[in-house]
């Protein structure tokens, strides 16, 4: 009981982290229907920035963290416009293509940076435990995380539902040319898009990287955008809380359901998660909470 | 516009034209392979940029594998990003059979391409029914997951874990092959012996030059398969497909049966891609095959031209060269010396791939062919007893610029291309 309590709450604290990159992918997918593949490069560089301003230039670490998301959104509001705008947005490969190019050069630029050795992140949440349950410990990080998930995906909903922005986006997700022809300014709300999402992406990483257990390093995130991939699928990659919702269950299948299944080895989590990610699709495209896609031909 | 030069398939010029150039590429591939036997360098800007076979044929194994994308990503429009999956699965399966049971190398492919071709298939069943962006990241996935599944506890004796798997070669030229006689020859050109090296050529730039040839050879095989199988009827449904899927399966394509056929094929020559790869290497380890690899691919497939045959070989060379080459470059006039010590290669490719899709989203290939276009055009003769329409004489000038653009549309049919992408 004690071991199944302590793997539950890893894997809240790991789901809520994939969560939250989900949510950033959820985001850019609800605006253009494209999947950034380099989302968790980008939070990556932004965790880096964080870092510097944290350990560089002395500030408190959730100042940093919010002049980080600041930096991320403006870059990613300049990388949209510049990168992803002229291209058709109903053709796939050009963007995928660009979004590939993305994750290159933006892990190479950050190892050219920052170099390859991974470095301490600063605490973000209190140390020690809240709740000790036997030998099972909540320690406040997985505590933290959580509450950061949930205010962080109220807070994203509550801006797309009542600001005329938020409401701009979902006329713009919802079709592109109704919203064109009833005077939105689709350039910009997409942009605002990438921008939101790459704040959130960078929260994200940070919270991944200041549990004590990790380090901050170029490739860290590498392997976080498939099981983050796999979330946003299984909540339907168009709805928020199903990005949540998803995130929770690959955290959970990843530290539940792979430690006491005898034949999954450890070291197949993330093939566990494409498995997911892949009967997802198979079976339930439009996963649990996304709106089934009607396509014309 | 019409080019400087204008030629019917089948008069003097054009066969003329193609025997020297294929003769004077075969001849230049055949003095490079010589010259560079041994580990050669070129020097610039203090920079040892090395230009050697092993790496060539490290560019080979990356062009086969390039090749299979561009069937499935390049003819059948399917976004599958995992190659380095099958590449990989070539690799160990081609070290398995040698280093365990002492199969020779060119007979290890009769176990990679048929298992590589069904592992393909299978994956290939799921993608009927997931498309486009979402094929993308589940291939993606699979790429990802490739190291920790060659690391698996269960696999280790075969694999070689973490450390790799050793293989040695057994690709030692025939006695036959009077190797040191032709380097010889070259030795004792006046004033351009001295590119060649002195003396006879050592066991290993022997076993070099020997398995660049096999190779080079195996590539010609591959990339003469897929040109027949572009052309032939296959070819033509597949292309379909990419065009539109809905109008492919109303004109009679059977979708199934084709996308599986394209995905096996793709997988299959990663594969054979992979056998070349630890052919020349002697070492299969996980970390050689992780996404990043996969990536590469399509950086090659794109950098090259995505839907051509000549793009894999362009492809190929660039993403086995620009990594070496950056890492090797330490110091860069105008760079200050510390931004050239990380990733930069990396980098390059990156970025090269962004800017392509910008400014030259048909890659390298697509720009040779239109500089190459403004010189010289080879149209297909028409058949006996077909009347070409050529306007008079006195006609309008603007009507004679029409038919030539009519003549100059029909494309020109190299061995190493087929039709333009559009």
């Amino acid at each position: 009981m004690d071991l199944f309590l302590a793997r539950l709450f890893d894997g809240l604290s790991n789901g809520s982290t994939y969560a939250l990159i989900a949510l950033a992918l959820v985001i850019i997918y609800k605006a253009t229907t494209l999947i950034n593949f380099a989302q968790g490069e980008m939070a990556m560089f932004g965790a880096f920035v964080v870092l510097v301003l944290a350990t560089e230039q002395g500030l408190p670490i959730w100042v940093a963290v919010i002049l980080g998301m600041v930096f991320s959104a403006v870059a990613a509001a300049g990388i949209e416009r510049v990168l992803i705008r002229p291209f058709d947005p109903y053709d796939h490969l050009p963007l995928v293509i660009v979004t590939l190019g993305l994750f290159l050069s933006i892990t190479a630029l950050a190892g050219i940076i920052w170099r390859f050795d991974p470095r301490a992140f600063p605490r973000m949440y209190p140390a020690g435990t809240a709740l000790t349950i036997g030998n099972a410990t909540l320690t406040w990080y997985t505590v933290g995380v959580v509450a950061t998930v949930l205010i962080v995906a109220g807070l994203v909903t509550l801006l797309l539902n009542t600001t005329k922005i938020g409401l701009a986006f979902r006329a713009v997700s919802s079709n592109i040319e109704s919203s064109e022809l009833a005077g939105i300014r689709v350039g910009p709300t997409l942009q605002f898009g990438w921008a939101l999402a790459a704040a959130v992406g960078t929260l994200g990483a940070c919270v991944f990287v200041a549990d004590p257990i990790r380090q901050l390093e170029p490739s860290v995130m590498v392997r976080v955008l498939i099981f983050a991939a796999s979330a946003a699928a299984i909540g339907g990659l168009d709805s928020l809380w199903g990005a949540v919702i998803g995130g929770l269950v690959i955290g959970m299948v990843q530290s539940i359901i792979v430690p006491y299944v005898g034949f999954i080895p450890n070291e197949m989590s993330l093939a566990t998660a494409v498995i997911v990610l892949m009967l997802v699709l198979l079976f339930r495209p439009s996963g649990l909470f996304g709106t089934a896609r009607v396509e014309r031909v | 516009m019409s080019a400087r030069f204008i030629w019917s398939a089948n008069s003097r010029e054009a066969r003329t034209y193609k025997i020297v150039g294929w003769t004077l590429f075969v001849i230049a591939l055949v003095l490079f392979t010589f010259a560079y036997a041994d580990t050669a360098q070129i020097e610039i800007f203090g920079n040892g940029y090395a230009l050697s076979l092993p790496r060539a044929s490290k560019a080979i194994a990356f062009m086969i594998a390039i090749l299979g994308l561009q069937v499935v990503v390049g003819y059948t429009g399917q976004l599958v990003l995992g190659q380095s999956f099958f590449f990989g699965t070539g690799a160990y399966l081609g070290a398995y059979m040698v280093a365990d049971h002492n199969w020779p190398w060119v007979l290890s492919l009769l176990v990679v391409v048929p298992v590589c071709f069904i592992i393909g298939a299978i994956f290939g069943l799921p993608a009927l029914r997931i498309k486009g962006l979402y094929l993308a990241l589940v291939t993606l996935g699979l790429a990802a997951t490739f190291p920790s599944i060659v690391q698996l506890d269960a696999l280790d004796e075969y694999t070689g874990g973490a450390s790799g798997k050793t293989v040695s070669s057994d690709l030692v030229p025939p006695s036959w092959l009077p190797l040191d006689g032709i380097s010889s020859i070259f030795q004792n050109i006046p004033f351009f012996g001295q590119y060649f090296g002195e003396g006879d050529l050592s066991s290993s730039e022997s076993e070099r030059i020997w398995k660049f040839f096999l190779f080079t050879v195996l590539l010609a095989i591959c990339i003469w398969l897929v040109s027949n199988l572009i052309k032939s009827r296959s070819g033509r449904a597949l292309r379909a497909i990419r065009d539109n899927e809905t109008s492919a399966a109303v004109s009679g394509v059977n979708l199934a049966k084709d996308k599986t056929l394209s995905f096996g094929l793709a997988s299959a020559l990663g594969g054979v891609g992979g056998v070349v790869y630890v052919a020349e290497l002697g070492i299969a380890s996980p970390l050689d095959f992780t996404q990043l690899l996969a990536i590469n691919f399509i950086v090659g497939l794109v950098v090259g031209g995505v839907g051509t045959l000549s793009g894999a070989v362009v492809g190929g060379i660039v993403i086995a060269f620009i990594p070496d080459w950056s890492a090797s470059t330490e110091s860069f006039p105008g760079i200050p010396e510390r931004w050239l010590q990380g990733p930069t290669g990396v980098f390059i490719l990156g970025a090269l791939l962004i800017l392509l899709t910008f400014v030259l989203p048909g890659g390298v290939v697509a720009g040779m062919r239109r500089i190459k276009g403004r010189i010289l055009q080879i149209v297909p003769q028409p058949p006996k007893g077909a009347r070409v329409p050529t306007p008079p004489d006195g006609a309008d000038a603007e009507l004679r610029h029409e038919a030539d653009e009519i003549t100059a549309g029909v494309a020109a049919n190299d061995p190493l291309t087929d039709e333009p992408k559009d």
